[in-house]
């Protein structure tokens, strides 16, 4: 692992890559699943994976390899990385109210611990980071701060994607005014709203491919 | 029912290397001490403060809450941080290949408050302050 985080390090600094793995995080449930489908049905045709209103829906990695982007006449080739959900606490008895048996929600929990685990793991291995943030929440919170801060002390290009537009309650700018420093990208993953914008964006500020 | 405050001064985690620092957190707080400390954990640290909670979670324990106010930089200082964290993270890169124990880091300017998740119910935060709601 650490000869592997060396390696990493080495070839970041010269920026060059063949393929792009887009990570995309963020807190749990504000639809980094819905928005790594609509990215994969728009260029593959395919979904990457299951969707859900109970927390922890996507608890391993789920990987779509080889999507290739064409914005503007330029193509990129990217492996999407959609990651489980990062939370500070995991509380079995959330699922009970989900209608899930004590056996199944401790079962549940379990994964999702180790779902948080594997995604911050993937922090060393990706090159450009969605972070996706519900428009419709507070978003300063100490997930988003903590991952933030993580991405620019590795140097990982983000793009904050303000998911969730399309609900009345939205409110992108207090995400631009939290953090002003990132390009945000207005998006309704489940709509499709501006996922062109989100392209360009990709295109744009993602490390450079080869 | 009562709940304990401990507030560490940064000498007290500034002596320790990365890994006990965050087990010295993690014991207080998984017995249900609130601590609140004089400095921030670097973003890396923090992340590295939840995969070790994750860890940990068990039906008592499901996890934590954390807010910290960093004092923001600006200028030469900023980028002298970023100096510093490269070259920390390079060292630590090094030393994990030799096998050495990790170097100790110093924290940054700021205050972090760290409690289990099971009484702190919600941490509202501003950018130069914050609200910490409990329930005991």
């Amino acid at each position: 692992m650490a000869f592997s985080n060396f390696f990493q390090w080495f070839l970041n600094i010269f920026g060059m890559k063949k393929e792009i793995r887009l990570g995309i995080y963020g807190s749990v449930n504000v639809g980094k699943t819905t928005l790594a489908n609509r990215i994969s049905k728009d260029w593959t045709g395919e979904e990457v994976g299951k969707v859900s209103q109970v927390p922890h829906e996507t608890r391993f990695v789920q990987k779509k390899e080889k999507v290739l982007l064409k914005v503007n006449r330029k193509k990129i080739m990217i492996n999407l990385l959609d990651m489980p959900g990062l939370a500070t606490k995991i509380d079995y008895k959330t699922f009970l109210r989900y209608g899930f048996s004590k056996k199944a929600a401790k079962q549940r929990a379990k994964e999702a611990t180790n779902g948080v685990i594997e995604a911050i793991k993937w922090l060393s291995n990706v090159d450009t980071v969605l972070a996706v943030m519900d428009a419709t929440q507070d978003p300063l919170t100490q997930i988003n701060i903590t991952l933030l801060g993580n991405l620019e002390a590795r140097n990982i290009p983000v793009i904050v994607v303000a998911n969730k537009v399309d609900k009345k309650r939205a409110d992108p700018d207090a995400i631009r005014e939290a953090f002003p420093q990132y390009p945000v990208i207005e998006v309704s993953a489940l709509k499709g709203k501006n996922m062109g914008g989100l392209y360009e964006a990709i295109a744009k500020h993602s490390r450079r491919a080869k | 029912m009562k709940f304990k405050m401990d507030f560490v001064s940064s000498v007290t985690l500034d002596e320790k290397t990365r890994d006990k620092r965050i087990s010295f957190i993690l014991s207080k707080v998984k017995d249900g001490t609130i601590l609140v400390t004089d400095g921030v954990l670097k973003a890396d640290e923090e992340m590295d403060l939840i995969k070790e909670t994750m860890r940990r979670v068990d039906d008592g324990f499901p996890g934590i809450e954390v807010c910290s106010l960093k004092k923001q930089t600006k200028g030469m200082q900023s980028v002298l941080e970023k100096v510093t964290d490269q070259k920390e993270r390079f060292q630590n890169l090094i030393f994990g290949l030799t096998g050495r124990e990790e170097s100790k880091t110093s924290l940054r300017t700021g205050l972090t408050l760290i409690g289990p998740a099971k009484y702190i119910k919600k941490i509202k935060k501003n950018p130069n302050s914050f609200s910490v709601m409990t329930e005991v």
